[in-house]
């Protein structure tokens, strides 16, 4: 079907139709269409043609004939759908019609020439006269030239054939080539020199002089071809002029019909004057159009033969103009893209230096692992630290190179080395107590933290350890704890010296008890040498007591001697008993009783238990005096201990004294504070150091309200 | 017990060493009271035993020499002796300042102990035989009339009987029939008797 706008068209063609020419039976007749190539505007055509359609109903009368102009573009579509019966057009787009759609030439059109049929023209190529140069198609390279249009048969194909076949393209030979759009306007931009050259159909330049608009003698014929009983300026071969067709479903007696009536019509028929042509032959042969075409590769040819480059490049310029356009920009875009890359590199080597630089300018020694335990990275701290130069190290194993044995010696296993735990667990950690291995074998003590690498899938790819050599620290820290032994020591000889009555009359018991006994039983058997029954109980006696103060000098001793450095797994209630002998004298003298709240059995702590004892030592007997103070109750001592959560063990030394003066609460572990008349004020200062060198905290407790109650927590387990 | 033998008191919180000398003094033959404490020594005093007590100086409760004051303030109690394991020369004095009778250290030689408690068992007996001459005395003094009485203090001061008849406004004769009834009644062998028995009171 038409559209709308077509459809307007169509009345508006049949409404001139119906003023012009009183059609009585058009409404009731059968419609014949007839397409007429359009090259002059549909006024003009409707005007020209009109009347060879009303001829043609005259001939006809059953049918009815109307004229539809159609432009180029529109042929065929219109031949296509069917919306015409009838086609005349030039033999360029016959020969495209006759190929794709089957149409068939009933009758060739005679032109009417200066009064004279012709049936056949060609193209001309001209010069304005002024261009000498110009005589030959050879002359045309270079020069500019215009055509009507490059499916103009006559406008253009015509004159290309001749210069295709002379060997010269005219869209790449050129120095210009332009359309004109009509052949008036080519010859005229011929003659006002616009362009070089000009191409028009034959007898436009005749026609234009016999008007004129021009003068022949102007113009410059090139490659003129003389031909018999052709009048016109000719430059190419001669074709045969337009042809009447039937499209394929026109029915074959209307086509004999209408070819009948135009056969038949007069050349000086007054539809002929109309149409400026004088009448109608016999269709005539097509074949010079179709060698035409198929000389130029043009539709329906376009395919056929060798195309060659320059066929390609003409053929596809617009695609080819796409693509280099694609191209360019695809260079443009590469050249960016490379720019940017190498802007990336740049960048990318600027903060590698930076990497560099930072690693390098640390103090700590910093290396990078992959999962393969090889070294990624050393930077210049861990080079001066180890004596290793990162070529050493650099994709070697770096737990073999560093770490590969314990500080006394024996191999360290790589499953337990803490750089891989990381691998596994994902977990960075911080090792304050390691060895690594200098290049020249030494060892030396190491604090460092293994941290994941992850990539931004969050893959651990490896880890970086940073490492710092501790000797020094370990040489400061070996000091203070000697430094807090020998206070430790000073206080203990010091709390023995304050205990030394004490300690005296308890070693005094038992011996008074052994000596006495002894010189007893020897006035027992003096005086009766048989009476053994009692001696005997009495040296049973005798050893006992030896015993007892075998146990409180051992005691003593054990109190006094400098403690070996290293710690023991102890129970914190044995030290406990051992202190409550060492108290057993004060607390009988300032008539204490003392309950022990042990809680049985105890996990063992790692300690240095004579500091442990001494502490002990230290609260109880501050309990003890604070107790002698006491007068309107019972004086009570209790020691107890507890395991706590957490790994913890927690003793407490609590008596129901007069408490901790207030302002002293603050202060009491500093050095020489002291809440009695004859201290020094060290004991709880030292004591304090004791359990804060153990990795616990002695402290008192506020909440106590019924004296005084100092505890401390030992870490079960922990290295002191 | 028998009243009159003297006993050893033994004081010691130390069960081993209050044995070891129950040993020792029995083995003497000498009867031994032991205590385990001062306060039970105190609540069971009785002065009216002869003996000597030998005391611990360090005790649980009440010390040795706390003790010691306690039985200073009775009017007559068993000579002490402290035995001590820390002889300190302030505590030895005190003790001794106090009254004990000897200080020793122990552990001890088994002779100087007894000795000691030999030594303090006749000194309880002197001043136990002392203490009933004075109470004679006094039974004496208190038989006088108090005109006798007054006749004896001027004797004592040493007055011839011609003052004292002046003194007291009596005839000689009266003051020599005094002066023979107070020697009669004061059982005084001579006059330098009476003066030493008179002494023996005013030093009391």
């Amino acid at each position: 079907m038409v559209n709308s706008g077509e459809s307007l068209r169509w009345w508006v063609v049949a409404g001139l139709l119906l003023m012009q020419f009183t059609i009585p039976s058009l409404l009731y007749a059968d419609m014949v269409r007839i397409g007429v190539l359009s090259h002059r505007g549909d006024q003009a055509t409707l005007r020209n043609w009109g009347p060879t359609a009303e001829y043609l109903h005259s001939s006809i009368p059953e049918h009815d004939f109307i004229i539809r102009p159609l432009k180029f573009d529109d042929v065929n579509p219109a031949v296509s759908a069917g919306e015409i019966d009838f086609v005349l057009v030039n033999p360029g787009i016959y020969v495209n019609l006759e190929v794709k759609y089957r149409v068939s030439r009933i009758a060739t059109l005679y032109n009417r020439r200066n009064d004279v049929p012709y049936k056949i023209f060609g193209g001309v190529i001209f010069t304005r006269h002024d261009h000498a140069e110009i005589n030959t198609l050879a002359d045309l390279r270079g020069h500019t030239m215009m055509a009507v249009d490059d499916t103009s048969l006559g406008g253009f194909q015509m004159a290309m054939r001749e210069m295709v076949e002379q060997g010269i393209d005219p869209y790449t030979d050129l120095k210009a080539l332009r359309w004109g759009g009509i052949h008036d306007h080519v010859v005229m931009s011929v003659l006002n020199g616009e362009v070089d050259v000009g191409t028009v159909r034959t007898d436009i330049l005749e026609r234009m002089a016999s008007a004129g608009t021009i003068e022949l003698k102007d113009f410059h014929i090139i490659n003129p071809q003389q031909v018999e009983e052709f009048p016109f300026a000719l430059s190419t071969r001669l074709y045969p002029e337009w042809p009447f067709s039937k499209v394929a479903h026109t029915a074959d007696t209307l086509a004999q019909q209408v070819a009948v009536a135009l056969l038949n019509m007069p050349h000086d028929h007054h539809a002929a004057l109309a149409g400026k042509y004088a009448g109608w032959t016999i269709p005539l042969d097509y074949q010079p159009v179709h060698d035409l075409f198929m000389t130029l590769k043009l539709p329906p040819y376009q395919y056929l033969g060798k195309i060659t480059l320059v066929d390609a490049i003409s053929r596809y310029r617009y695609w080819l103009l796409g693509g280099l356009l694609m191209l360019l920009f695809m260079v443009v875009l590469t050249l960016k893209v490379m720019r940017l890359n190498q802007e990336l590199k740049k960048a990318k080597d600027r903060l590698e230096l930076q990497h560099e630089l930072i690693l390098d300018s640390v103090a700590d020694g910093i290396y990078g692992v992959d999962m393969n335990g090889r070294s990624t990275f050393f930077n210049k701290a861990a080079e001066r630290i180890t004596g290793w130069g990162a070529e050493d190290v650099i994709g070697h194993n770096q737990h073999e190179i560093l770490h590969h044995s314990h500080e006394d010696g024996s191999p360290h296993r790589a499953v337990d080395c803490p750089v891989y735990q990381t691998f596994r667990d994902n977990q960075p950690r911080f090792i304050s107590d390691d060895v690594f291995w200098r290049k020249d074998s030494t060892s030396f003590p190491v604090e460092y933290s293994s941290t994941p690498i992850r990539d931004e899938g969050g893959k651990t790819i490896g880890s970086v350890v940073v490492f710092r050599d501790i000797t020094m620290r370990k040489r400061a820290e070996e000091e203070a704890r000697q430094h807090q032994i020998e206070l430790a020591r000073a206080g203990r000889l010091s709390t023995l010296g304050e205990m030394a009555s004490g300690i005296a009359h308890e070693l005094n018991q038992p011996l008074t008890a052994i000596s006495t006994n002894a010189q007893a039983s020897m006035r027992i058997l003096e005086a009766d040498p048989s009476n053994t029954t009692v001696c005997v109980d009495v040296m049973e006696r005798i050893a006992a007591q030896a015993d007892r103060a075998g146990e409180i000098i051992r005691q003593l001793r054990r109190f006094v001697r400098k403690e070996p450095l290293e710690s023991s797994q102890v129970d914190v209630n044995v030290l406990v008993n051992a202190v409550a002998v060492l108290i057993r004298p004060d607390i009988t003298r300032a008539d204490v009783r003392l309950i022990l709240d042990m809680q049985q059995p105890l996990p063992k702590v790692l300690v240095q238990p004579i500091q442990i004892e001494q502490v002990i030592l230290n609260l109880a007997r501050n309990a003890i005096e604070a107790l002698s103070e006491l007068h309107d109750r019972e004086r009570v001592l209790h020691i107890g201990t507890r395991q706590q959560p957490g790994g913890i063990i927690h003793l407490w030394v609590r008596d129901n004294g007069p408490g901790i003066k207030p302002e002293l609460e603050t202060t009491l572990f500093d050095p020489f504070v002291t809440g009695k008349s004859d201290g020094m004020g060290l004991g709880l200062s030292i004591s304090y150091g004791i359990i804060e060198a153990h990795g616990g905290k002695l402290s008192i407790n506020p909440d106590y309200q019924d004296g005084a109650e100092f505890s401390f927590n030992l870490p079960i387990g922990e290295v002191a | 017990m028998d009243q009159t033998t003297p006993t050893v008191y033994v004081v010691d919180d130390d069960e081993e060493v209050r044995s070891a000398l129950k040993l020792l003094f029995e083995s003497v033959g000498l009867p031994v009271v032991c205590f385990a404490s001062a306060l039970e020594y105190l609540d069971r005093f009785d002065e009216s035993l002869p003996g000597c007590l030998v005391v611990d100086i360090r005790m649980p409760g009440m010390s040795g020499l706390d003790m010691q004051e306690k039985l200073n303030e009775l009017p007559l109690h068993p000579p002490v002796i402290i035995i001590t394991g820390h002889g300190d020369v302030p505590m030895a004095v005190r003790a001794v300042q106090a009254g004990a009778v000897d200080f020793i250290e122990k552990p001890f030689r088994d002779q100087i102990l007894l000795d000691s408690v030999h030594r303090a068992i006749e000194m309880d007996a002197e001043k136990r035989g002392e203490a009933s001459r004075l109470s004679e005395i006094r039974d004496h003094l208190n038989q006088l009339t108090p005109r006798e009485r007054e006749v004896l203090d001027l004797v004592i001061s040493g007055m011839r009987n011609k003052n004292i008849s002046e003194q007291l406004g009596i005839t000689l004769s009266t003051v020599e029939a005094h002066r023979s009834r107070v020697m009669e009644k004061m059982q005084a062998d001579s006059l330098s008797h009476l003066m030493r028995m008179m002494l023996t009171l005013e030093n009391e």
